[in-house]
Order: C-alpha cells, then structure tokens, then sequence
C-alpha cells in the first residue's frame, strides 16, 4: 500500500501545473556587484563574429561582448556609445567621428581609430560572410572595395588616433543607423584583417563582458570585463547562458530557480504568467520592433486589379486577429512599428466592410452577404508557414474574407518552401509578410520591402511585385532629406500610397515578455536589442535563500545530478 | 570459403545501399524549394547579399556540378597532414593520406567531419544506454511475466508494455523530466555535464526515454518468446531431468529467445545510432539527431549528407553485426544452406 501511495504521490506530483510564485524575499532595488546570472535562449546561436552573426539571440550576445560606435537611447534616438562626437559637412556626405580617449580592448589594446577602420574593412571584406554588406552601400569605394579592385575602402580614412572620417558617394541619413549595429562594432586585434570563422571562439570587442567560453549548442559563458570603459559596469561577475533550451524546459528551470530570467514562452504559459496574481505587475514587454501583414500579388490575377485589393484591405478587422494572442499581438495599420523612430500611433488602412463591398462592386464582383452569392468566383490561394501564428491568422482572414465574397484557401508550406515560393514571380497570389527592424530608421520598413529595387525574378523581398515611380521617388528623396520631420513627411506620403493601392495589408505587431524574479535587478528594455542584461545585477544571498526553501518541498531533498557532478 | 563469399557479398550490398541512400538523399535536397543561402542570410537579407552568400556557398552551380564534386571529394588522397591555412583540404578528416571530406556546413561554417566527430560519443553514449535499459527492462520483465503467466503481475507487465510501446517519446520525456527533473530534483533537466559521472547522470533521462519506448515491443516479444519456449519438448527434457527453474528459464529459454530479441535491439541500435531527433532536442542532448534536424530546417545541404551517411552506415552496421551474432548464438545459422 505504501509503495501504491508512493508511485501515486510521483505520478500526481507530475501531473500539477500550478505557477510557484516569483523567488526572492523582496525586489532587489539596489544595485549589488557580483554574482552569476543563468540566462536561456530557444534558438541556438551559429557565430559570435559581429561581422558575420546577425539574429536576435546573436544580438543579445554580441551586446555584451561587443559596444558598438553609436547606439540608441531608451527613446530610440541615436546617441554616442565609442564615438564620443561627429560632425557633418554642408553636402552631408562627410562625416567626422572623434572616439572616446582611454577605451581599452578586451585584448589590453587602447581603441584607435585604426581599429575602427581594420574591423569595417574586415565586415565588408568580400572574403567575410557579412548577411548585410549592402547596408553600407553608399560609404564611397564600397563597390571597388568589395569587387576587390581596391585593398581598402576609400571611403573609410584615418585622421588620426582617434579620429576618422566617413565619404558617402551621396547623403545618407540611415548611416549613424546602421553604424549603431554591432556588424561593424571594433574588433580586438586577434581578430586580425580577414575572417577567421575560429574568431567567435574568441571573440572579442570592448563590451562590458568577455567571452569565457562558448559551447556550441549547449551554452556560452560570458565573465567582467574589468577595463570596461564604463565606470563601475557591469555589476555581474559572470553570465551563463543556456541554448537551444525547449520553452516549456525553460519554465520549469526558472520556477526551480535554475534560471533567472524567463523570456522564451508557450503561449499558453504566457497567458498563465499574465493572469497569475502572484506575478501581477512583474514583467516587461520588449517594445515592438516588427509588423506582420500579407501581401497580395499586383502581377497575378485576381489582385492586379486595384480596386479588389482596397477591398481585401477594407475588409480585415485587425482588432479581431489582436485577439488571438492578447498582450502578444496589437492590431497595427502603419508600417512603423511603435520600437522604430518615426512610429506614428494614429490609423492607416483601416476596416470598413461596406466599403470593402463597394470596391468588390466596382470590381465587377458585387456580393450579397444575406444570400451569400456574386463575390471573386474563384478561389485563392494564401501561402504561409505551417503551424506558426501566420497560418491562425490566415484561418481568420478566410472568415473575415468570405463576409465580402473572396474565398482563400490556406497553403502550408514549410519555411524554407516558404520563402524560395514568395519570392518567385508569378508563383503566388497572395500570402503572409512582415519585417523586423533591422536598424532603427523608418527607411528600413519602406525601401527593402516595397521599393521597385527590392523586385528580382527569383529572391525578390517585394513579394507584392508592387512599383510605384512616385513611392520610389519619395524614398530616395526621404533617404537624402536630413531633417527628421521633413524625412518624415515624404515616408507619410509614401505610406498613403501603399494604402491607396493596397499591395499590402498591415494586420498586426508583434512583441515579447521578460520576466525575472525579485533577486533580479536593474533590468530595462533596449530598444534595439532583446533581453539587455548588461546593466542588470542579482542579489545571489537572497536566490540562494529562495532556492532553498522552495528545494525543501516534499520529494525536493537535494539535486542527484549535483552530487554527482562532484565526482572526479 | 563459403563464409567469406558470403561476408564479401553482404558488404558490397550493404556498400550499393550506402551509394543509393547517400545519392537519394542529395537529389531530395537539391529538388525541394529552399534557398540555403537565403536562409543562412536571413528572410531580409538583401539580394546582394544573398548572391554573395551563394556563390560562397557554391550552391549557384548546377546540380550534377555539385554533386560530382561531392562524390570526388568524399574519399580522396590528400597530405598526411594539413594546416589551416591549406584551403584545398580545410573540410577533411585525413586518417594518414586518406582524406574524408563531407564538406563545410553553412550555417555552423565548420567541417562537417569535425562536427559529427564531435557529436557522435554523445550519440553512441545515449544508443548504448538506451539499448542496455531496453534489454534490462525487457528482458526481466519479459522473464516475469512468462513465468507468472495468466497472473495479475503477468497482465500488469502487458498492459504497462503496451503502454510503453504506444505513448510518443516526447510525452514519456516530459512526464520524465516533469517528475525526476522538476519535481523531485534528483536529476539534472537537460544538457550534458562537464564530468563523466556528471555525462552518465545527465544521460540517464533521455537514455529512459528512448529505452522505454523500445522496452514495450521488447517485453511483448520476450515473454511471448519464452512461453513458446517453456512449451518445447527440450524444456521437458531438462525438467525431468531436474533442472532448477532458473536454470530452465535462464540457461535454456532465455538463450533461444536470444536471437529474435538481438534482432531488434541491433535495429533499434542501428536506428539511435542516426540520432533520436526528439529525445535529444527535448534534452538538448548533443547527437547526431538534434544537428541532422537543424540541417534539414535550415537545407544546409552538407550537414544534412553527412548525418544521412551516418545514420545510413549505423543500420547497416547494426545489421552486419546482428548476422555475426546470429552464428556465434546459433551455430545451425553458419552452415551453408543446402
């Protein structure tokens, strides 16, 4: 009998899921130095080379290995980080940049300006696997430079120790942008002229942490960088962060204490998180950095005609798809996302079902909903990944499509299928798409998305295969246009004529919850980079003393695993 | 003679197998729609960067193109010893002048040799562990069950068996790690550890997992097995003769179900040996399974060759291994047939 109750105290002790409170007496409000901060990540990381990796959890890695030139301020504005100050020619095509004096290298190198110059021409170098080169297409000499007619970029000088200068072939005013990108963060020496993919065993910058060692597929460990430039950055001693960790494992580490913060969700933890009172008021959102639409072909029938894409635009209730992940997911109608400077909060495409009927009327399509006949005759076919948020939404257009007489039908694909069929001219009508920020400027949710440039038979990224002359001619003029308000202006009118013509429909934005318990403190959100813990500090007395009370729960008489890890 | 024609022609089959599978493998990557350079380059990369990526990559060539220089390179002369710098020979594995070259991986940017050999103890560890449970589970089971036949324990051990068989891996490892991990912390969740009694600690979950799935048909066929068995008149013989019933069970019975049980279990073997893709993703378990299902989501064509041959050669390996076993279990199995 005994040994009945036994195995169903095991099984039962399995079975529950309740969510244990957060750990810790108190909030730790005062910063305290020292300690070991045990992070997770789902996805594993493929490189730590700033000129090679460029993912999200590669970016929060990098952030703490690398300090890039400029960066963004909490408010999103670009601010100095290496680069103490600039200054900008009448022509704006001339930029001088003057570094910070005393800043050392994880190497015990002081930075100079020559390092700044050796770790540009190193990402740039045609022989590097940079995934983003052409962000710096306009520093002059880039074309000779990466078709190796010349050894260095003429457009990159050395002025002197600590100063340099950037010659664009025309103005630019996303370069201060993509300058705050670590792509193109300082290097160590070590790193050398050309890459070396054994670097991101060492990599190494002159962020607040060194690299102490990364496990590839299992974990990275970061340790103080004593000499940062900083004072008194960072207050951790040593970070540990875990990869590849299923979501539902990483729960379980963080309620057990053996992880400190939690950012990795299933939706249905997520919504148990959000509504326990036990966590009320405790976590963060990331800001928004991305929007999710659908595109719908303007080269292939149905959709070349205008008037029967307004109607698909004007029939889509953005609130109603919002509602499938709430707090996840808020209806957006703008291009911009609220995380992205130039964020306009006011409505774009907007849902209006009498007109959307109208446009199908003037389309020659009229549909009578009380009979439910006329409407498009033939069905259409919407391409999306299978078994992620896109295809939920998609099952909701179809609802909310067939109220106006389009009737589409979902094709799965997987992602890589996904992507090679989108991009293929003529091969698909209609579809899901988005864009994540890639740097902080508005021109990155216009011109790779949209723009005549961005159309190619194979790989195109305007999968709309929408051109408009005078949405491209707004672009370059914005993109040249150094005042912000007045860049602003063009990319609201290049903005209306996406709503006018519809080759998109922008449905929703997207964003991501931290969490961490009391011992943990000092955390804010970056508005570039996800799960920030440079600045964060842990009071490890106050998680031990958690850890062992909640260790000391029936059947919790101490880890196994750790008595054995004692052994030689 | 006879035995060593025999041998010849099983290996050169089991060599045609490898050559069709490996071959049929590189033509479904090739044909499927992806783009490995756009998916190392991102969904946003521009296209610029995408052609640059490809042509790096070499994947801009024709199929048979790249599928010669796949066959070329895959077992070749070379220098008994390469430096970094030797581009020629920076993806080989050289035993001697002997060199293997499965190529570089796109994603992970590292010979593709270097990252199986680093990841196949790890495989091998949780297949040997797995097996050795499977066996223990089974074959103790198995034991009781047919000796206490048409008893409570006997259903008891069927119905836990069927039970076993049919729950999916990933719910046996949640429940596992649920319970032992979470729960009553006396094992480590996931990963591997740092030490070899820590490795063996860590190991140990994942191992159950897969262990107990293929416990459940072991079971069944052990004990269906050894009935038959106790049924026999050689049986007979040896209990008139006043054999002990261990003796019975363990000397006599247990060795004839031998051979159907090596059977499975060098299948089951064979088929671990290629990766367990869930059991190791769950337990971010190093093997050959996470690093081939990484491949195949991200087509990096090279990786996705190089765990094909693997988990191709490990069955056919097994296979060759239970046909040995078979005659020195079974000496009727090494006479010619007539």
């Amino acid at each position: 009998m005994k040994r009945a109750l036994l195995c169903a105290s095991l099984v039962l002790a399995g079975c529950t899921s309740e969510l244990r409170g957060p750990l810790g007496e108190r909030d730790a409000t005062t910063p305290v130095r020292g300690g070991t901060l045990r992070m997770a990540s789902f996805t594993d990381v493929r490189s730590l080379d700033a000129a090679v990796a460029f993912d999200e959890v590669s970016h929060a890695l990098e952030g703490l290995v690398y300090a890039t030139l400029v960066t963004l301020s909490p408010a999103g504005e670009i601010e100095p980080e290496l680069v103490e100050r600039w200054t900008v020619d009448e022509a704006r095509t001339r930029y001088v940049f003057t570094l910070r004096t005393g800043v050392m290298m994880q190497d015990g190198h002081p930075l100079g300006a020559d390092d700044v110059k050796r770790s540009i021409e190193r990402a740039l170098s045609p022989d590097t696997p940079c995934p983003v080169a052409s962000f710096y297409e306009r520093i002059a000499g880039f074309g000779e430079y990466t078709s190796r007619k010349r050894d260095t970029l003429s457009g990159l000088e050395v002025l002197g120790d600590h100063q340099f200068a950037i010659t664009l072939t025309e103005p630019d005013a996303t370069l201060l942008a993509v300058l705050s990108l670590p792509i193109v963060a300082p290097v160590c020496q070590t790193a050398g002229r050309a890459f070396d993919r054994d670097f991101s065993l060492h990599a190494c910058g002159a962020g607040p942490f060194r690299l102490e060692r990364w496990e590839p597929g299992r974990q990275v460990v970061f340790r103080r960088f004593e000499s940062y430039f900083r004072p008194g950055l960072p207050y951790l001693d040593r970070i540990e962060w875990a990869l590849a960790v299923p979501q539902f494992t990483q729960r379980f580490r963080f309620e057990a204490g053996e992880q400190d913060f939690l950012h990795d969700f299933t939706h249905a933890d997520l919504s148990r998180y959000l509504s326990s009172p036990a966590w009320e008021r405790r976590g963060v959102w990331d800001p928004a950095k991305a929007v999710h639409s659908f595109f719908m072909n303007t080269t292939m029938p149905p959709f070349d005609d205008v008037r029967l894409r307004r109607a698909v635009s004007f029939a889509i209730d953005r609130e109603q798809i919002a509602r499938l992940r709430p707090g996840e997911t808020s209806p957006m109608s703008r291009l911009i996302p609220p995380a992205v400077p130039g964020h306009d909060p006011t409505p774009g495409q907007r849902f209006d079902l009498e007109r959307a009927r109208e446009e199908m009327k003037q389309a020659g399509y009229p549909f009578d909903p009380a009979t439910g006949r006329g409407g498009y005759p033939e069905e259409i076919a919407f391409s999306c990944v299978g078994d992620s948020f896109e295809q939920q939404a998609a099952e909701v257009y179809q609802q909310q499509l067939a109220r106006i007489g389009i009737r589409i039908r979902v094709k799965t694909r997987a992602w890589s299928a996904y992507l090679a069929e989108t991009s293929r001219r003529g091969t698909s009508q209609m579809g899901s798409d988005g864009w994540a920020m890639d740097f902080p400027d508005p021109s990155d949710f216009f011109e790779p998305i949209l723009s005549t440039r961005a159309i190619s038979e194979e790989d195109s990224q305007n999968r709309a295969f929408w051109s408009n002359r005078e949405f491209d001619a707004l672009l370059g003029d914005a993109r040249r246009e150094p005042d912000f308000g007045a860049r602003m202006r063009l990319y609201r009118r290049a903005e209306q004529l996406v709503f006018d013509e519809a080759p998109w429909v922008i449905v929703y934005t997207k964003r991501w919850f931290n969490l961490h318990h009391r011992y943990v403190g000092g955390f804010t959100v970056n508005p570039s980079r996800t799960q920030d813990v440079g600045r964060v500090w842990l009071d490890a007395a106050m998680r031990a003393r958690a850890r062992d009370r909640r260790a000391a729960l029936p059947f919790s008489r101490g880890a196994l695993g750790q008595r054995f890890a004692r052994w030689p | 003679m006879a035995v060593i024609a025999r041998a010849v022609r099983r290996l050169g089959l089991s060599l045609l197998v490898l050559w069709a599978v490996v071959t049929l493998a590189f033509v479904i990557n090739h044909v499927l729609p992806g783009d490995p350079a756009r998916l190392l380059a991102g969904p946003q990369a521009r296209p610029a960067d995408v052609a640059k990526l490809r042509a790096e990559l070499g994947t801009d060539r024709p199929m048979l193109v790249q599928y010669a220089r796949f066959a070329r390179r895959l077992v070749h002369a070379g220098p008994r010893t390469t430096t970094k710098s030797d581009k020629q020979h920076a993806s080989c594995s050289a035993f001697g002048a002997i060199h293997v070259d499965l190529g570089m991986s796109f994603q992970q940017r590292k010979p593709v040799a270097r990252l199986i050999g680093e990841r196949l103890p790890a495989t091998a560890l949780l297949a040997a562990m797995a097996v050795t449970f499977e066996v223990l589970f089974a074959v103790s089971l198995g034991l009781l069950a047919a000796r206490l036949r048409r008893t409570l324990i006997d259903d008891a051990v069927m119905a836990t068996s069927l039970l076993l068989a049919s729950v999916p891996t990933f719910l046996t490892a949640l429940v596992l790690q649920i319970v032992f991990a979470y729960r009553l912390r006396w094992l480590p969740f996931d990963g591997v550890g740092d030490t070899t009694a820590s490795t063996l600690t860590h190991a140990i979950l994942p191992a159950a997992t897969l262990g107990l799935y293929g416990a459940g048909w072991a079971t069944r066929l052990v004990r269906d097995e050894v009935l038959a068995e106790l049924g026999k008149p050689y049986v007979r013989t040896a209990r008139a003769k006043g054999a002990s019933e261990a003796r019975v069970l363990f000397g006599h019975a247990l060795r004839n179900v031998a051979l159907p049980l090596v059977t499975l279990v060098g299948l089951d073997l064979g088929a671990l040996l290629g990766g367990a893709i869930v059991t190791e993703k769950i337990f971010r378990w190093p093997g050959i399974g996470s690093l081939s299902i990484d491949a195949v989501v991200t087509r990096d064509g090279p990786v996705i060759m190089g765990t094909v041959i693997v988990a191709s050669t490990g069955i056919v390996v097994a296979n060759l291994l239970v046909d040995a076993l078979y005659g020195a279990l079974d000496p009727r199995t090494r006479r010619p047939m007539a």
